[in-house]
């Protein structure tokens, strides 16, 4: 487990790397906590919309959407998160983004800023213990006094909802 | 005022790939697809500074087609390169003695072609 | 050479698979009528644009080998050899090769030399057959090797004939040539000008001296001013060789009075013809060693001698997977090396994806409607806008006018588009005249195939998708329909069986027939291969009705032997699978020593299906309306619990497994109760089930929208699709349904 660790952190000293070319984040809350994505991997942000709920998924996946006649599935990442889910207020956004040629929206509760992140103020994730998987993190970045949980959406995906469709396909 | 080269070939990526050549050194195409096509379009009163024509196409082949050229006063002396795919002695022969300028053996290369259209297309 | 023409690969394979059907078609009708002139020319011209273009794209391949085909077409249009059926097969069996050939081009893959080059042995051998000795010779020449080499050296020596020899730059000498040119009369007839001639020499070098001979001009009186009476001598210093030189005259040469002597010695001149073989030489290694792939590091070792090839395949063995060795090493667990894995095989498929462009050539005057009719779309577009700007209660009847206007608008457009993927079908039932033909050769049957309907146009990808299953009807048909020539004549029939294609409209879908006038299918056969197979049991009454769908029961056949055509047992089930993936049906009608006749039902179009939308608590559903069978209100003591298969329903006598959708989609229905409920009776692969409901809410067409595109298939779900009310509607898979209900409800996760 030790090593695995270790590989998780290399990775994501790496990532870092590739992110930080990108320098901007669009920083959304969840709770208390600020999080950020990668502005480049961001494609526009919507107001929430009823979806349609998928049979036989797990909760984390709201169901889909119709985005401009593409069926596009929505994550709720609080339910991703272990957090508790709330109710929706007219704050509550969906950020559409790219994950590997494939387009998902993320439900989050507010979005925040656009902020300017350089490379040095971006350090490795720490363990958050059992509440956050450190793995779907690029790292903790910091703009003034904020601190910003950074994103591995790829990771996110991967860890998530496509281990299960690989399994599927592999039946 | 770019000069107009008429390409005729049955084979549309041929037409296409004549053109493209053609085009990206400056001169401006007039396509047809077969022998007939060629004549209506020259009939109407289309004038090239050259053709350019395959030799084996359906309704009407090169070799007559050279011929009816060499019948239209306006055409009379106009440059005429055939597209040949050998060097078959046989049919080249056949279309010098219709009237046919030269030749121009498949496959080339767009410089290739360039240079031997030179050959023939005063500037 | 072929990169600047890359750019029109996609419009070669395009025009080459049109051409190949072409020649198939023609080589098959060639067959009767032997003497048919303008059909041999017919496909001459089809092998020789392949030829052309394969070369001039680099295929070289491809044109070699059509240039065999084409060289023995040439001797058959010519009629120094005769139509023959050897003849025909050859070029058949060579068609077939030249497929795979352009095939391998398209996806840059190898081709199995072993098939390739006995063809073109072959081809060899019967083009020499008859030959002129002289010709002969040319055509040893062409067919002696079969390396890629070949062609590239022929078109080397191409490039020589031409106005600029390869060594031209490498002879710094400076040769001095007088020149004599008289050239014919009819110059100006060929479209040739003198002065392009003088022009072209200026640019090799200088020329100087130049003299008019004039002596031949006759009196004025009776000149022809269209006839080219002079003469020229020059003299040219130039560093290009006399090849060169003679170049420039290439297109008059033969038919002028030319000399070209150079002054200086004849040393030089023989030392430069020497250089520029050695250069042409050179160009050919070059080329020929272009084409090949870099080699594997083993492969040089052993050629080098540095290691034996049993150390070498030794080392390979212990070899191992850059996963396992990470895995062994703990530097990665196997989850991630698998998570890897699975990413490198999507970008695989994704990479096949890409290539795979496929294009359509649309009818010009399809495009010119469908443009009309946006223009009107925009006009009506734009009044409404207008009106909903100042807008009053008063002008609600032009409202509505207008919205009817845009309405038909829509449909028309949608009509229209849909068009553009609409290709005759035709272009399936194509390959068929051959398949029969060689069915026939090989079942010892006489076999004639009648195609109508070929005009019926349908979704280009319905027409892909149906080509697969109706060529294992039309050899089930030829193999097991028809019976053998005495056995036909012994029942009073014709000794030759016709096998019968045909398409046509009905409602909004295409059938296609596929009939025989064989034996017909025999029920006693079918019953008892079944029970053998365990399909039925003995007890079992079953209507004829019920008897012929179990051919298409998966491992079904009653052939008695096992031919190399059909009847290894596969084949009927996936007949039928493949068009109900599409949305379509299959049927039988027989009638026992009359025939059979398969119809297969299929929507025109893919992206568009008819459903009936349905409700289950809060959610709408849509049912593809081919698989609906009907829908019941079932009184109370209809429905059954069975131990160990769940509820069943009574439908007239029969049972049918019964779902509750609410419990397969984890759902809070309206009713629970299956007498207040709905109960759609469906239909999949033969099998009945029926899915409990709330509501029917009624049809409609429906887009069919990809749910894979961005997420991933969901079992019991076909795909998705938009509704009405801007939300996303799921359309349900009859078969998944099916799965899960057997695998005893949804497994959540």
């Amino acid at each position: 487990m030790a090593t695995a660790v270790a590989i998780a952190t290399k990775e994501s000293a790496q990532q870092i790397g590739i992110d930080a070319d990108g320098n901007q984040f669009l920083t959304f809350q969840l709770g208390d906590e600020l999080y950020g994505v990668d502005i480049l991997r961001v494609q526009e942000i919507k107001g929430y919309t009823a979806v349609t709920k998928i049979p036989n998924t797990p909760d984390y996946i709201k169901g889909v959407m119709n985005l401009r006649g593409t069926i596009v599935p929505i994550v709720e990442l609080r339910t991703t998160f272990g957090m508790p889910t709330i109710e929706y207020t007219m704050f509550t956004v969906i950020v559409v983004v790219v994950v590997r040629d494939r387009i998902m929206g993320l439900v989050v509760d507010s979005v925040s800023d656009v902020l300017n992140i350089s490379k040095k103020d971006i350090q490795p994730p720490p363990d958050f213990g059992a509440k956050v998987d450190v793995s779907v993190l690029n790292g903790i970045g910091k703009s003034g006094d904020k601190l910003v949980a950074l994103l591995n959406i790829d990771r996110l995906l991967t860890e998530g909802e496509m281990r299960e469709a690989a399994a599927v396909a592999s039946v | 005022m770019p000069q107009t080269v008429m390409v005729v070939d049955d084979s549309k990526t041929m037409r296409d790939m004549v053109t493209f050549t053609l085009t990206c050194a400056g001169y401006q195409v007039v396509q047809a697809g077969d022998g007939k096509e060629a004549v209506s379009k020259l009939s109407n009163g289309s004038k090239p500074s050259l053709v350019v024509t395959d030799l084996n196409m359906p309704e009407m082949d090169g070799i007559a087609l050279i011929k009816e050229i060499r019948k239209m006063p306006a055409l009379k002396f106009t440059p005429i390169l055939m597209l040949t795919t050998e060097s078959s002695d046989e049919r080249k022969s056949e279309g010098k003695a219709a009237g046919a300028t030269g030749w121009i053996v498949k496959p080339f290369n767009p410089e290739q072609f360039i240079k031997i259209l030179k050959k023939v297309l005063p500037a | 050479m072929s990169d600047d023409f890359a750019q029109f690969n996609a419009a070669f394979f395009e025009e080459a698979a049109e051409h190949m059907t072409v020649i198939e078609a023609g080589l098959l009708d060639l067959e009767q009528r032997p003497a048919d002139l303008d059909l041999l020319n017919k496909i001459f011209r089809s092998a020789h644009s392949i030829k052309g273009v394969a070369g001039m794209l680099g295929f070289t391949a491809v044109a070699q080998f059509t240039h065999k085909m084409e060289t023995l077409l040439d001797q058959l249009r010519n009629g120094r050899i005769a139509v023959t059926q050897p003849m025909t097969d050859l070029l058949l069996k060579s068609t077939d090769c030249l497929k795979a050939l352009i095939e391998s081009a398209q996806n840059e893959t190898t081709v199995d030399e072993a098939m390739v080059h006995p063809l073109e042995v072959q081809l060899a051998e019967a083009s020499t057959v008859g030959i002129k000795v002289k010709d002969e010779a040319t055509v040893e020449k062409v067919t002696g090797s079969s390396s890629p080499a070949a062609l590239t050296s022929t078109s080397a020596a191409h490039s020589a004939t031409g106005p600029l020899p390869l060594a031209a730059s490498l002879s710094p000498a400076v040769h001095h040539f007088a020149i004599a040119w008289t050239p014919p009369a009819f110059l100006f007839q060929r479209g040739l000008d003198p002065q392009q001639i003088f022009k072209e020499l200026g640019d090799l070098g200088t020329v100087s001296g130049v003299q008019l001979d004039s002596s031949h001009l006759p009196d004025p009186v009776g000149m022809d001013p269209e006839q080219c009476y002079l003469a020229w001598t020059l003299s040219l210093e130039t560093t290009k060789s006399k090849e060169v030189v003679e170049g420039v005259f290439e297109f008059i040469r033969e038919d002028s009075t030319l000399t070209i002597e150079e002054r200086e010695t004849l040393d030089v001149k023989r030392e430069t013809q020497n250089e520029r073989r050695t250069t042409n030489d050179v160009s050919r290694e070059t080329c020929a060693a272009e084409g090949d792939e870099p080699k594997p590091l083993g492969e040089i070792l052993i050629e080098s001698g540095v290691v034996s090839r049993e150390t070498l395949d030794h080392a390979l063995a212990q070899q191992k997977r850059v996963g396992e060795i990470l895995v062994e090493q703990h530097a990665a667990t196997p989850q991630q090396i698998s998570q890897a894995l699975q990413k490198q095989q999507e970008s695989v498929t994704h990479a096949k994806k890409g290539t795979d462009t496929a294009s359509i050539r649309v009818d010009t005057a399809k495009i010119d409607k469908l443009i009309n009719l946006v223009g009107e779309l925009v006009i009506t577009q734009s009044m409404l806008s207008d009106l909903s700007t100042r807008f009053e209660m008063s002008q609600l009847s032009v409202l509505l006018e207008r919205v009817a206007q845009l309405e038909r608008n829509t449909r028309e457009i949608q009509e229209r588009v849909m068009g553009i993927r609409m290709l005759p079908i035709g272009s399936a039932f194509n390959r068929f005249p051959r398949l029969v033909r060689d069915l026939s050769g090989k079942a010892g049957k006489k076999i004639q195939l009648v195609l109508s309907g070929e005009e019926t146009e349908l979704d280009k990808t319905v027409i892909e998708s149906i080509t697969d299953p109706l060529t294992h009807l039309v050899r089930n048909s030829a193999d097991h329909g028809l019976e053998q020539p005495e056995e036909r004549l012994a029942s009073g029939k014709d000794e030759q069986g016709t096998i019968h294609l045909n398409a046509f409209h009905e409602g909004g879908n295409i059938c296609i027939t596929v009939a025989d006038d064989g034996r017909g299918l025999n029920r006693d056969k079918i019953l008892a291969k079944a029970i053998k197979s365990g399909l039925i049991s003995e007890q079992d009454k079953l209507t004829d009705d019920q008897i012929w769908p179990l051919i298409f029961k998966p491992g079904f056949s009653t052939a008695e032997k096992v031919t190399d055509l059909s009847g290894r047992g596969v084949g009927m089930d996936v007949v039928k699978r493949n068009i109900e993936s599409l949305g379509g049906t299959v049927s039988i009608k027989t009638v026992l020593g009359k025939g059979t006749t398969f119809t297969l039902k299929l929507p025109l179009t893919l992206a568009i299906i008819e459903g009936m939308t349905i409700r289950v608590g809060h959610e709408t559903y849509i049912l593809p309306m081919l698989s609906i069978v009907e829908s019941i209100q079932p009184k109370a003591d209809t429905v059954k619990t069975v131990v160990g298969k769940g509820e069943v329903m009574n439908v007239r006598g029969t049972y049918h497994p019964m779902m509750r959708l609410y419990e397969v989609f984890d759902l809070e229905p309206e009713y629970k109760d299956p007498t207040k409920a709905i109960l759609m009776v469906l239909e999949t692969e033969g099998e009945r089930v029926a899915v409990m409901v709330d509501e029917i809410l009624g049809q409609q067409q429906v887009v069919i929208k990809s749910m894979e595109q961005n997420f991933r298939k969901i079992e019991g779900i076909a795909g998705a699709t938009i509704l009405g009310d801007g939300t996303v509607g799921f359309i349900l898979d009859v078969r998944g349904l099916l799965e899960l209900a057997r695998q005893g409800g949804p497994v959540t996760v």
